[in-house]
């Protein structure tokens, strides 16, 4: 791998013409990485278990239809209070909560094990060098794969019991991708402040478990109308357009929210910009504190 | 950077921060605003060049900052001033298996701690059979290395740690480690790369292997380079002080130092171990083949020269043995510039360090040109094809046993 000029007190050298070769077999290098510690964190997650990668069918299957049960005998809450779908198929709320919720994990799960991507690799630190972004980045494309796991279970489940979705389903990957950059500025930003400070780490839980109910997840916009602040304030929340949105997409045959969609994009990019720019000023400090 | 430097150092400073106690938490920041720490500069304006396809040597105590500027030149770390140029595709190994996860199979293992050691995806299929033939735990590459025993896990680390092919190669101390075998390995597999015309830098406590595998060597003290150049003399000048200093030291003989007298008149250039295929090594196997050869440079014709070798185990200094020209009934005419050599078709010496004198003097040796007592140093590991046997040299010898016409 080579090293990137470093440091200020002499005046940099001219650079060598080899260099522009060496940043491809770098990046090269970088990109093959990613892949292994993707392939890692998903290898890890279910080995040793009889269904192996099954798991991540069979996870998200048993978590709707443990909803279904509970929102169809204990809450009785049959059909999702939003808007009707265009062919006048009911929606069951199971269905409904299980469609946001994958997307809400999507960017949980990237904020959580992103933020102790650095911390939690230490030992790689200290060892050797690769661009340390590697590490935020490759949580966030494990939630990726887990997510598209998820997504074909979601799929199959609303082919099943609503109906078939229309091609609003190529909204999917824009919207996703929101998420996504959102996911990996999050990460880059709180992975590099964790190191520093600990507590982070204790408190993106309980971040998550706020923002959790902050996103209409469980309810819709809809639900919340008629309380003008309450609206406002989650409108300002950037996970709030891609769900409702992705839901309008995948299940309920709508176009997306663009101006929340919008907004979310432009959330994400600054925060993308400010994780950047903090992951940058302070990665060099990683090998010696962590 | 001019073309042929690998690696450029300038101006290099590097401090740490001794904290009394880090505080990690937000309770310990607000309780205790100031950080207490001390600056600890573990370099200080260190300047290096390691020109592209030479071996240098990193020698000193510790706490010197040996690791500190492996690592700062392995981008790991990051200068407080100065810079680190390098020019190449670098691999460090720092230490053997990092990245290993328990979980995962001894297979995609491999492929994951080469990632991290550089080496492309293709790379490492290219060369996973030798892998796993050196690590000779073929039956096992598919159970997960948490079921490995120590020394499966070690061997399969260093297989793929030797392995690697970089045109940078960065080590540190992982030669140590491992039995006779591997560190065999591992010195051929060094003495290959640098025949290949890879840049190597190599941190190690074991002077004899600098000496035996490094062109150049920089003794670091206190953070500063405190002397520079061909790796026997800096080696020599570090046991100098080293022995110097401590007094308790049985051996104090001035010579351990490896000194070097004469008039000049007729010099010696460099030496070099040769091995059987042509390639100057620090390391052999015992029965192996060696040339000592030495390169000479005469300023004036002279035909009374006399060339002498001698070889001393390095620990004791015991002499093995010594011949000269005179002895032999070589008549030597030097002029110019040339090399003399001395072809042992069999190294009679089991394993261990042994370091050469070589010198010129004339025929009475009341005149000497150039003597270098001690100044050269090799490496034996053992031949697994020859019998075991202990002590300094190998004897060929053959056993008969035959029954006594006494016993019953």
């Amino acid at each position: 791998m080579g090293i990137p000029t470093v440091g200020t007190a002499p005046p940099p050298r001219a650079r060598p013409p080899a260099r522009r070769r060496l940043e491809r077999r770098e990046r090269v290098q970088a990109r093959e990485l990613t892949a292994n510690l993707v392939r890692r964190d998903l290898k890890v997650r279910h080995r040793g278990t009889f269904l192996g990668m099954l798991w991540s069918l069979a996870n998200p299957l048993l978590v709707v239809g443990l909803f279904y049960l509970i929102f169809r005998f204990v809450l009785r809450q049959q059909t999702a209070p939003d808007l009707p779908r265009p062919d006048g198929n009911d929606v069951p709320f199971a269905v409904y909560f299980f469609c946001g919720l994958i997307l809400w994990n999507l960017f949980s799960n990237s904020a959580a094990n992103g933020t102790n991507s650095v911390v939690g690799s230490g030992y790689l630190l200290r060892k050797v060098y690769f661009p340390r972004q590697i590490l935020p980045l490759s949580s966030v494309l494990s939630a990726l794969v887990e997510f598209g796991f998820e997504l074909l279970v979601l799929l199959a489940v609303i082919v099943v019991f609503v109906g078939p979705p229309d091609l609003h389903l190529l909204w999917v990957p824009p919207i996703v991708g929101v998420v996504a950059l959102l996911s990996y500025g999050v990460a880059l930003l709180l992975s590099a402040v964790t190191v520093f400070l600990r507590d982070v780490a204790h408190f993106i839980g309980l971040l998550l478990q706020l923002g959790f109910w902050a996103t209409p997840i469980l309810y819709s916009l809809q639900f919340v109308a008629d309380h003008e602040a309450v609206l406002r304030l989650l409108k300002l929340n950037p996970m709030t357009g891609p769900v409702v949105s992705f839901r309008n997409v995948v299940l309920l045959n709508h176009g997306p929210d663009l101006g929340l969609l919008a907004y979310s994009l432009g959330v994400a990019l600054v925060v993308l910009a400010v994780g950047g720019l903090a992951f940058r000023r302070w990665e060099r400090l990683f090998a010696e504190i962590v | 950077m001019a073309g042929d430097l690998a690696i450029a150092v300038g101006g290099l400073w590097k401090s740490y921060r001794k904290y009394e106690q880090r505080s990690h938490t937000l309770k310990e920041r607000v309780l205790r605003r100031a950080h207490r720490y001390e600056e600890f500069w573990a370099l200080r304006e260190v300047d290096l060049e390691v020109p592209a396809g030479t071996a240098l040597g990193i020698i000193g105590a510790n706490g010197s900052g040996k690791s500190t500027l492996l690592k700062t030149m392995a981008g790991i770390l990051t200068p407080d001033r100065g810079s680190v140029e390098v020019e190449g595709a670098m691999s460090s190994l720092l230490e053997l298996g990092t990245g290993f996860h328990p979980e995962l199979t001894g297979r995609e293992n491999v492929y994951l701690g080469g990632s991290l050691l550089g080496m492309r995806r293709h790379e490492v299929a290219a060369r996973y059979d030798e892998i796993v033939d050196f690590a000779g735990i073929e039956p096992f590459m598919d159970v997960a290395v948490k079921n490995y025993s120590s020394g499966m896990y070690a061997r399969l680390a260093f297989a793929l740690a030797v392995s690697v092919d970089p045109e940078i190669l960065v080590v540190d101390e992982v030669l140590s480690v491992g039995d006779e075998a591997f560190q065999m390995r591992c010195f051929e597999r060094i003495a290959q790369l640098r025949t290949g015309g890879r840049t190597i830098v190599l941190v190690s406590h074991s002077l004899d292997t600098i000496r035996s595998l490094c062109t150049s060597a920089v003794w670091l003290d206190g953070g500063t380079v405190r002397e520079r150049g061909r790796a026997h003399d800096v080696v020599a000048a570090y046991l100098g002080e080293v022995h110097a200093t401590a007094s308790h030291d049985i051996d104090q003989s001035p010579d351990r130092r490896g000194n070097r007298w004469g008039s000049g008149e007729v010099e010696i250039t460099d030496v070099a171990f040769v091995d059987g295929e042509g390639a100057a090594v620090g390391a052999f196997r015992t029965g192996e083949p060696m040339t000592v050869r030495l390169h000479y440079r005469a300023t004036e014709a002279r035909d009374d020269v006399v060339c002498g070798v001698a070889v001393h185990r390095a620990d004791t200094l015991v002499h093995l043995f010594g011949e000269n020209t005179r002895g032999a009934g070589v008549p030597l005419r030097l002029a110019g510039e040339g090399t003399i050599e001395v072809l042992i078709p069999s190294l009679p010496f089991l394993k261990g360090a042994y370091v050469v004198t070589v010198a010129l003097h004339d025929a009475t040796m009341a005149r000497v040109f150039d003597w270098h007592e001690r100044r050269y140093s090799f490496l034996v590991f053992e031949n697994p094809d020859l019998p075991t046997q202990v002590g300094s040299v190998h004897v060929p010898l053959t056993w008969r046993v035959s029954a006594s016409t006494m016993a019953v």
